[in-house]
């Protein structure tokens, strides 16, 4: 290991540990969080399993729903991005002037703060899933360790996209204090191409193209497709890898755009 | 080039774009079609040199422009016009090679982990800022020693008294023992003994380390106590650049005579010594020429019944809010009672004549060996 990387390995340490530490003053918010953020997931989980009663509502039969929404309260989790609120606060208040005087990008800190939260999230919720298993078969998926690595990739790529959604809209406070206010739309807009409510192929097709070209099915639906099992086409999995890539590149360059435009026009709030 | 100035300013400008709100309803539906915009020049054509090692105040009412010229000197702010210099890198560009060689206190914000032990704090910077097992011993034991914190390091930031937090976020600021300090507040807020241990710890680490600081505040003890030169800006101009007894002779030529009287006395007697600035009683102060000092104490001790008698400078306060009601004046009061009031990149305040004080007033202090 390089010199270089042996300081960056020191730094996400100290910044994950620091994260945690963090974490731990605030335990039972943060459990408070993890059940709200589980609720909506199991709450539509519940809708379509009466709806689905004995049938099948487009191919999927009440277990196909609950193994889907039980990967979507995993995925959402590890995709989980609540950036804007700190970023845009950091901007806002002045939060960003000491970070902008150290030899370091604010982005690694956010970055770090990420890694921190979900490593703890992600093990509850696949524990909790893995324990529920147990006593219920329908959520139960079947072993497959080429899928779950397929998974594990696509999860990453899209806690990547979801991130770079939420850092970049954060960015915005530098030239508008409506900034949350976006991020709420995106997350609107979300709720039905994300997947987040229905899986996409109970979509109007027309509306499931749209979100197809669209960044929303790669935060989140598409690594749920994955986990379940619901796409096993190679074909299709290759074009979602390809998307991804796509929509990460696309918004690592907003990022570069808005972090570096913004930063001439920063006011440097407070003081 | 610098020419081994630690800090260079060449003709620095800031400029923001504000959004004019009208007020009323209509003004706010006018607005959202057709928005108006005004400039504001937080920081308008501003030069100076500081030398390594220097301590410096940078002294100006509130909005005066002290924080956003800071700002640009330590890269936070891209500056609309003019150039800055500082340890030999632009600090818009200098990325960070030039953060690791400044470190940026804002009395106001702190980069301390509010629900964290300041300690935890102490161990992210060493990342940060990659310093070695060595290095961080050696610095970190310094600063906890010569900033009085061993105590408090352990405790939650957020249970610290404030004097206690301002030191603790100094060694944080300083961990990686930057060559160039820019304090934006450093004893805001403070009670008198933590500020003086504030000031008492600055005036130590200049000391040791030969290391440059700019200094702002709104308690002139900081500056008095710190720093020999000082910069005056006033909405986003600068006034003044030089030494504070300097400014004092020019501003203010005068000594006060501070009298305890047996008995009391006219106003029409004490004016013969000079001008009455307060009569209360058996007291009584008078402000007389500088270089009339001596014989207006003499004359005054032989014409009246004087139980005590001492002789001051007018407070430095004074002195600046002069200056200040000077160049609100155009300047033309401050130039005829101060003779020249300038700055060192050639006067350029409104209305104040050229021809300033050195910009290197003060010597900068001797740097020791490490």
């Amino acid at each position: 290991m390089t010199a270089s990387l042996r300081a960056w390995a020191r730094r996400y340490g100290a910044l994950i540990r620091a994260g945690w530490l963090v974490d731990v003053q605030y335990r039972a918010a943060i459990v408070i969080w993890l059940i709200l953020g589980v609720a909506q997931p199991a709450i539509t989980l519940a809708v379509w399993w009466s709806v689905a009663g004995g049938g099948e509502v487009g191919g999927f039969g009440q277990a196909d729903f609950a193994r889907y929404f039980f990967a979507v309260m995993l995925i959402d989790q590890a995709t989980l991005a609540w950036d804007i609120w700190y970023i845009d606060r950091w901007i806002r208040e002045g939060e960003l002037n000491f970070r902008l005087a150290r030899p370091m990008n604010p982005l690694h800190e956010a970055i770090a703060d990420n890694l921190a939260y979900k490593g703890k999230s992600v093990v509850l919720i696949a524990l909790v899933w893995f324990l529920i298993a147990v006593f219920w078969p329908a959520v139960r998926l079947p072993f497959d360790p080429g899928r779950l690595a397929l998974a594990a990739i696509a999860t990453t790529l899209a806690a990547a996209i979801r991130f770079l959604t939420s850092y970049v809209n954060g960015l915005l406070a530098f030239w508008t204090t409506r900034a949350t206010a976006i991020a709420e739309l995106h997350w609107g807009v979300s709720l039905f191409l994300a997947g987040r409510i229905a899986p996409l192929s109970l979509l109007p097709p027309a509306v499931a193209s749209v979100a197809g070209v669209l960044w929303f099915p790669y935060m989140l639906a598409f690594p749920v497709e994955i986990l379940t099992g619901t796409l096993t086409d190679a074909d299709a999995i290759l074009s979602g890898f390809g998307w991804q890539l796509v929509w990460l590149a696309a918004w690592t360059c907003a990022y570069l755009f808005v972090w570096t435009r913004g930063r001439r026009r920063y006011g440097a709030v407070g003081g | 080039m610098t020419g081994g100035a630690s800090i260079v300013a060449e003709r620095l400008s800031k400029t923001y774009r504000v959004k004019v709100r009208e007020p009323g309803l209509a003004g706010a539906f006018r607005a959202l079609f057709r928005p108006r915009y005004r400039e504001v020049h937080a920081v308008e054509d501003v030069s100076f040199r500081i030398e390594p090692g220097e301590v410096v105040g940078f002294l100006g009412p509130n909005g005066a422009g002290k924080t956003t010229t800071i700002k640009i000197l330590t890269g936070l702010l891209y500056p609309t016009g003019g150039r800055a210099e500082v340890a030999g890198f632009d600090p818009w560009r200098g990325g960070a090679p030039f953060k690791r060689r400044i470190a940026l206190v804002l009395g106001n914000k702190q980069q301390l982990i509010w629900d964290l032990p300041p300690e935890e704090t102490l161990l992210l910077n060493r990342a940060i800022y990659g310093l070695s097992d060595a290095e961080y011993r050696r610095n970190r034991e310094e600063l906890v020693d010569s900033l009085g914190i061993a105590g408090v390091l352990d405790k939650p930031v957020r249970q610290l008294s404030q004097g206690e937090r301002m030191r603790c976020e100094l060694a944080a600021a300083l961990l990686h023992r930057p060559e160039l300090l820019f304090l934006d507040e450093p004893t805001l807020g403070l009670d008198l003994g933590a500020q003086e241990a504030i000031r008492a710890f600055v005036r130590e680490y200049n000391r040791r380390h030969g290391a440059t600081v700019l200094l702002t505040s709104h308690y002139m003890a900081d500056v008095t106590a710190l720093a020999p030169r000082v910069l005056i800006i006033n909405r986003g101009r600068l006034l003044y650049d030089g030494g504070l007894t300097e400014l004092a002779d020019r501003i203010a030529p005068v000594k006060r005579l501070e009298l305890v009287l047996e008995r009391e006395v006219d106003r029409a007697d004490l004016e013969r010594f000079g001008a009455v600035t307060v009569l209360e009683d058996h007291k009584a102060t008078i402000e007389v020429p500088r270089r009339d000092v001596a014989r207006a104490s003499a004359r005054l001790l032989a014409a009246l019944p004087v139980a005590d008698l001492s002789i001051t400078d007018p407070p430095i306060e004074e002195v600046i809010a002069r200056a200040f009601a000077g160049e609100a004046t155009k300047g033309v009061d401050a130039a005829e009672r101060a003779g020249d009031v300038g700055d060192a990149g050639g006067a350029r305040g409104a209305g104040v004549p050229e021809g300033a004080p050195s910009p290197t007033a003060a010597a900068p202090p001797r740097k020791e060996a490490e």
